[in-house]
Order: structure tokens, then sequence, then C-alpha cells
């Protein structure tokens, strides 16, 4: 169907994200904010970061999933529209880290929501984290 | 060390039982070891009269069969003094220090999730930092505290 490709052309160019700490020790998120910013520039891809999850396409969560943070993370995410896609960023988003194990944490993202991209590295380099979006991007192309 | 060696004279003359326990450790460190029926008695004293009126914190440790506590009180000065007091992990009974330090319900709070201390006369609360579902009786940070403990009740759960 015509309007299915001009919807799905349509998503691509214009990802919206949230970005939403659920735990992290801030590296991560300083460097998605750089990645933000002109130096970097992820808007060149359509990507802007909203206030809201309800505006939002893509959830990018940094750190691991904390027992109080677990619940909030479960809410935003449902808050969101469909299609809906989650990045972890960081080790300790990916699998949770050094954290692993510890007391109160629950583990990686993936341990609560399901995760499209896992973008590895403590921090990740902004490079990386545009690598990810790119090949999280480039595959919603063939859908 | 002039003024450190007033304040430690003036609480030696007030508790002669701080005889040998306390030292000033270096310049603006006082460490002092004082007995838990002591010790509101004590920081009310050191509030009042000596004007450590400022609480930096609350530590709280696991020494084996004891709990130790250190409230770190500190003065305009920016001389701080270590207060240790010990309680046997049978009976974790302090007092609260809120009637002296009005910030210290958190600090009291994180005593009571994370090590299992009892607070006396801390108001009734939520837990903090520990998640609301947080199991009764689990004190992470206690030496033999294992994280399987909470796991294990997790998998109940699912």
């Amino acid at each position: 169907m015509v309007i299915d490709k001009v919807v799905n052309w349509a998503r691509i160019k214009s990802p919206w994200i949230i970005h939403f700490n659920t735990g992290a020790c801030n590296a991560c998120d300083i460097e998605i904010l750089a990645s933000l910013t002109p130096r970097y520039d992820l808007e060149r891809f359509g990507i802007l970061l909203r206030g809201t999850p309800r505006h939002a396409d893509i959830l990018v969560c940094s750190g691991p999933v904390t027992l109080q943070t677990k619940d909030r993370l479960i809410r935003i995410y449902e808050q969101m529209a469909e299609p809906k896609f989650v990045v972890a960023v960081g080790t300790c988003a990916c699998s949770g880290g050094v954290f692993q194990g510890c007391y109160g944490v629950s583990g990686g993202i993936d341990s609560v929501i399901p995760v499209s991209a896992y973008i590895p590295g403590c921090p990740v380099r902004p490079e990386a984290i545009i690598d990810g979006v790119v090949k999280l991007l480039n595959s919603l192309k063939n859908k | 060390m002039g003024n450190e060696e007033t304040i430690k004279a003036a609480l030696l003359q007030k508790f002669p039982q701080l005889e040998g326990k306390c030292e000033i450790i270096r310049q603006r460190r006082i460490t002092l070891e004082v007995d838990r029926s002591r010790l509101i008695e004590l920081l009310n004293f050191s509030c009042s009269e000596l004007k450590f009126n400022i609480l930096c914190t609350i530590t709280g440790l696991d020494v084996g069969d004891d709990l130790q506590f250190i409230y770190h009180i500190a003065n305009k000065e920016g001389i701080v003094m270590n207060v240790k007091t010990n309680a046997p992990k049978t009976d974790p009974v302090i007092s609260t220090v809120l009637g002296i330090y009005n910030g210290a319900t958190f600090y009291e709070r994180e005593l009571e999730d994370l090590l299992g201390a009892k607070v006396e006369g801390l108001p009734e609360g939520r837990h903090y930092p520990l998640p609301d579902n947080w199991p009764k009786g689990q004190y992470p940070l206690r030496k033999d505290w294992k994280p399987e403990n909470i796991n294990q009740q997790n998998k109940k759960e699912e």
C-alpha cells in the first residue's frame, strides 16, 4: 500500500525520542545529551528530544533498572503510542553491568521491557549512540 | 589545634566516662565513642553548648556482633566530630536524634531499612531507600545477608 509506505517513510524521518534515566550514574545521560547537541547533531536524522512519552516513538534508557524505577519505567513504556522502540544505552542498560545481582537492581532494561537496540559502552561515545540509532532506523526501512 | 583541645576538654569535663575514648585524630577531626544510653545526652550537649549544630550524616556499620552508628556532627568552624555508638544485633535499638537535629529522618530511615536498626521515636513511614514491596526482615547491608534471600522470594511471587 502506498499509504503504508508514506507512513513508514515519515516515521523513519522523524523518530522522536524520550530519554529516561532508570538508575544511571549520569555519564550515559551526558553522552546522550552530547549526541543531541549541534556538535554531533542527531537532529539531522530527524531525531528530536520530547518532554513526554506520549509524543515519542523511541524510549532511550540509560542505566540499570533499579527496583524503585521499575514500575515507573513500565508506566512510561505503556504511555507511548505504537509503534514504539526501546534503545538501551550503556553497558548497565544492556545487562546490568557492574550492578548485576545487586540488592536494589532488577538487571538490564530487557529484564523489564523489550529492547530493540543495545548500545554498549561505559559510558557510550556519542558516535556509538549515532551508530546504534542509525542501525535501528535502517532496520525499520525493511519493514 | 587550639579549638579542638578546648572542645575535648569541655567534653571530658562534662562526661568523665569518655576518658581514653575521645581523641583528636587530626586537625579539625575529633572521634569519640559513647555508650548508647548516653548518646542523646552527649549530642544534646554538643549541639547546644559546643555549637555542633550541623548533622552531616549518620553512618551505619555491621561490625560482627554489633551494629555501629557514627554521627558526624560539625560546627561552623568546620570541625567534624564523629560520635560512635554500638548496639548489639540481638537488640539493635537506638533512640532518634530528631529532637536535636531535625534533618535526621532520612538518615535514620536508611539505618532501619538497610541495617535493620530499630530507631526509637522515629515516626512511622514508608521504606527508604528500598522499594515499598521489599520483604520484611531483609537487611541488605548486613554482612551475613545474601542477594539470594530476596531473589528466591521474587521467584516465589512470579
